[in-house]
């Protein structure tokens, strides 16, 4: 199943997602996506100033370009998204992440889907870290048994 | 095609980065490969890069970690060579998830041997009454 | 300007890349032979910064940026200048934007220049404020230059009127002073009046300075020694008119198409703003208003004057609902005085709260541009302000006499 992360950019969920062998739907495809496009004409992401018009699907024009420009990144993250894993504290986390209002809009975006969805804390120790691994690892888990459902 | 770069973050005490890479060059797949000061950058067709790092996974499965990154490596906008002065965003993000591999290897390992964690309950906010008997507690013991 | 190395700009921003405006910047900076850098920070200086700053912020990139502030002023990097920009309309971007701009300011006394963008900025909005800055960082000796000396001109070519002086050991000997309707044309114009009220023939002149909009074109037709951003040349022009060289300073222009507010330091200009999307702001406005009470533009400061603002409802500072209201006030029994007046507040007013609060108001108050002679004008300001405005002599030849004091450091010698 495809599995939004977020954080977006996390090396962690990304990696344990694939590792349990579901497909992690992370911002750096996208990022791939914009930058491998011929002639790279709005360094250095390729978004260009038509990318906070297209986040006027999520936004109004009230809402600050950076936020809008985020947004149409995160756009087909958003629409393929068949489950979510959420981690609600994260630790800094920059770039595509570095913006607090686009963060708190896509994580709305997401639990509005109605998909299976896992929250957790970011874990600070060995026990927390384990408690994190082993949550994630059986919501994912669950989810291959109801896609073979 | 669709060509495309992960990443090798490797927090391991059996692997260097240089032993992946020596394995990478075995393969003799066509792919781009980039050592960095995190491990190794692997580039080329999806499929290929995909298969490969299954194989360099089983190296040190608690050690070695694995993303896809959007810019190639070396790319000029984002290389600290080329664009005067710090890093790139990303790499504070990924710096500080590095701090925590250690113990998500743990876990890891943990899982594998079947042991099933004590849940924590979440975090509640002291009641306010609670409060209110502590400070009158405090009071009379000073 | 090849040959000199290029200014060092930090840039500390948040959501310019995802903006799509990156390459705007680059292209901006290059134009004025600068390059911008990224402050190196590490992971432990990013943690640490909240405490430090002492300001707790949401987004992650903000506290990336308040780390590269420190960077800069503790000197682990070298920067000429520092460019500090967030999004237009962010409440929490814009917090921390005016905290680190005073910050850098304060600590590590490099120009700053704080700019809040949409995806509609341009290179070409940008170069202005590029150009005053990389102008300040290279060329301090040039702008340390207090009197004007020789022969020289100078010539501001306005978006809406263009003005030439010419000077000679120091004082202003012919003025020239004509409404900006083509380029070149007007500025001849204005330049020839100039030099027929002080007897000189143009070969005569030893250097000629050209800023305002029209600079970069009228400069190539004149052949000017120094073309130049009135950011510097009038705060150069604002001390000398006013005879305050030394010290701190704040220097209005309400120009007809954009206003600037620069905070002054012995003739050079620290922190600045430069409005320029709202015509109600501007001249233009006040243009419109004399035009319906039927009076000369001459003539509507000292209406304003005798009137009080207060007497006027004025629900916007649009140009088209802000004249509404004051066409409705005539209709509804107001005196046209106070309606001269309510204008008048109205461009004070909305200078002040939209870019005032961006800068560090220091008195003296000195202002400038063909604006400040409409009475009414400064003494909103100073009502607003609450401290008094100086407007001096020969107010409206602000960068004309500014690219004239400049560019006499440019005869040969």
């Amino acid at each position: 199943m495809k599995v939004f992360i977020y954080p977006t950019n996390s090396l962690i969920l990304s990696d344990l997602v694939e590792r349990f062998g579901h497909e992690p739907l992370a911002v750096m495809q996208e990022v791939g996506k914009k930058v491998r496009t011929q002639s790279l004409d709005s360094p250095p992401m390729n978004i260009t100033p038509e990318d906070p018009k297209l986040g006027l699907k999520y936004a109004a024009v009230e809402v600050p370009s950076g936020v809008r420009g985020r947004m149409s990144l995160f756009d087909p993250l958003i629409s393929n998204a068949e489950a979510a894993i959420i981690v609600r504290d994260p630790v800094v986390s920059f770039g595509c992440m570095g913006c607090a209002r686009t963060n708190e809009l896509v994580n709305f975006l997401i639990r509005a889907k109605k998909i299976p969805l896992l929250e957790l804390d970011y874990p600070a120790t060995e026990d927390e870290a384990k408690e994190f691994v082993y949550k994630i690892s059986q919501f994912l888990k669950n989810l291959t048994a109801e896609g073979k459902k | 095609m669709d060509t495309i770069t992960k990443m090798v973050v490797i927090n391991s005490a059996k692997v260097l980065p240089s032993d992946v890479v020596i394995k990478l060059y075995e393969s003799n797949a066509d792919v781009m490969i980039k050592e960095t000061c995190f491990g190794v950058m692997v580039s080329g067709e999806r499929a290929i890069v995909d298969a490969l790092l299954g194989s360099i996974r089983k190296m040190d499965p608690y050690g070695i970690f694995i993303k896809e990154r959007g810019f190639s490596p070396g790319e000029p906008y984002r290389c600290r060579a080329t664009r005067r002065g710090g890093a790139r965003p990303g790499f504070h993000a990924l710096e500080t998830e590095n701090k925590i591999l250690p113990h998500i290897a743990s876990a890891l390992r943990a899982l594998d041997k079947g042991e099933i964690p004590v849940q924590k309950p979440h975090k509640r906010k002291l009641d306010v009454e609670k409060l209110k008997e502590i400070i009158k507690e405090s009071e009379v013991t000073q | 300007m090849s040959t000199e190395n290029p200014v060092r700009i930090a840039e500390l921003s948040c959501g310019v890349e995802y903006s799509g405006i990156q390459k705007e910047i680059e292209s901006a900076v290059k134009q004025v032979n600068a390059v911008m850098v990224y402050p190196e920070v590490d992971i432990a200086d990013i943690e640490a910064i909240e405490e430090e700053f002492g300001l707790k912020v949401a987004s992650p990139d903000l506290k990336l940026m308040m780390a590269r502030a420190k960077s800069i002023v503790t000197g682990r990097v070298h920067v000429d200048a520092v460019f500090v920009a967030t999004c237009f309309r962010c409440a929490e971007a814009a917090i921390v934007r005016s905290e680190i701009r005073r910050y850098i300011h304060e600590k590590a006394g490099i120009p700053v220049i704080s700019y809040s963008f949409t995806e509609r900025t341009t290179a070409g909005t940008l170069l202005t404020r590029m150009e005053a800055l990389t102008t300040t960082a290279r060329r301090k000796s040039l702008l340390a230059r207090e009197k004007q000396s020789g022969l020289t001109a100078g010539i501001d070519s306005g978006s809406t009127t263009t003005k030439a002086v010419v000077m000679k050991d120091n004082k202003i000997i012919g003025k020239g002073w004509v409404p900006t309707i083509k380029v070149i044309e007007s500025a001849e114009e204005a330049y020839t009046n100039a030099l027929k009220e002080a007897g000189v023939a143009r070969s005569e002149i030893q250097a000629l300075g050209t800023t305002g909009y029209g600079r970069f074109l009228i400069g190539e037709h004149f052949k000017a020694d120094l073309v130049q951003e009135e950011i510097t040349v009038n705060s150069k022009g604002a001390v000398y008119l006013a005879d305050k060289q030394k010290g701190t300073a704040t220097v209005l222009d309400i120009g007809g198409m954009d206003n600037k507010a620069i905070s002054v330091i012995d003739g050079i200009p620290g922190m600045f703003t430069m409005g320029g999307i709202c015509a109600g702001a501007s001249g233009r406005f006040l243009e419109m208003t004399a035009k319906r009470l039927g009076v000369s533009i001459t003539e509507l400061g000292a209406l304003a004057v005798k009137g009080k603002a207060s007497n006027v409802k004025m629900n916007s500072y649009c140009i088209v609902f802000g004249i509404q209201s004051l066409v409705n006030s005539l209709a509804a029994g107001s005196a046209p005085e106070d309606v001269a007046a309510a204008a008048c507040h109205s461009v004070a007013e909305q200078l002040f709260e939209q870019q005032l609060q961006e800068i560090d108001v220091k008195e003296p108050v000195i202002m400038c541009g063909g604006t400040a002679l409409i009475e009414g004008l400064p003494k909103a300001m100073e009502e607003l302000l609450k401290v008094k405005v100086i407007v001096p002599e020969n107010a409206q030849y602000i960068g004309a006499v500014g690219a004239a004091l400049l560019v006499s450091g440019f005869i040969s010698k």
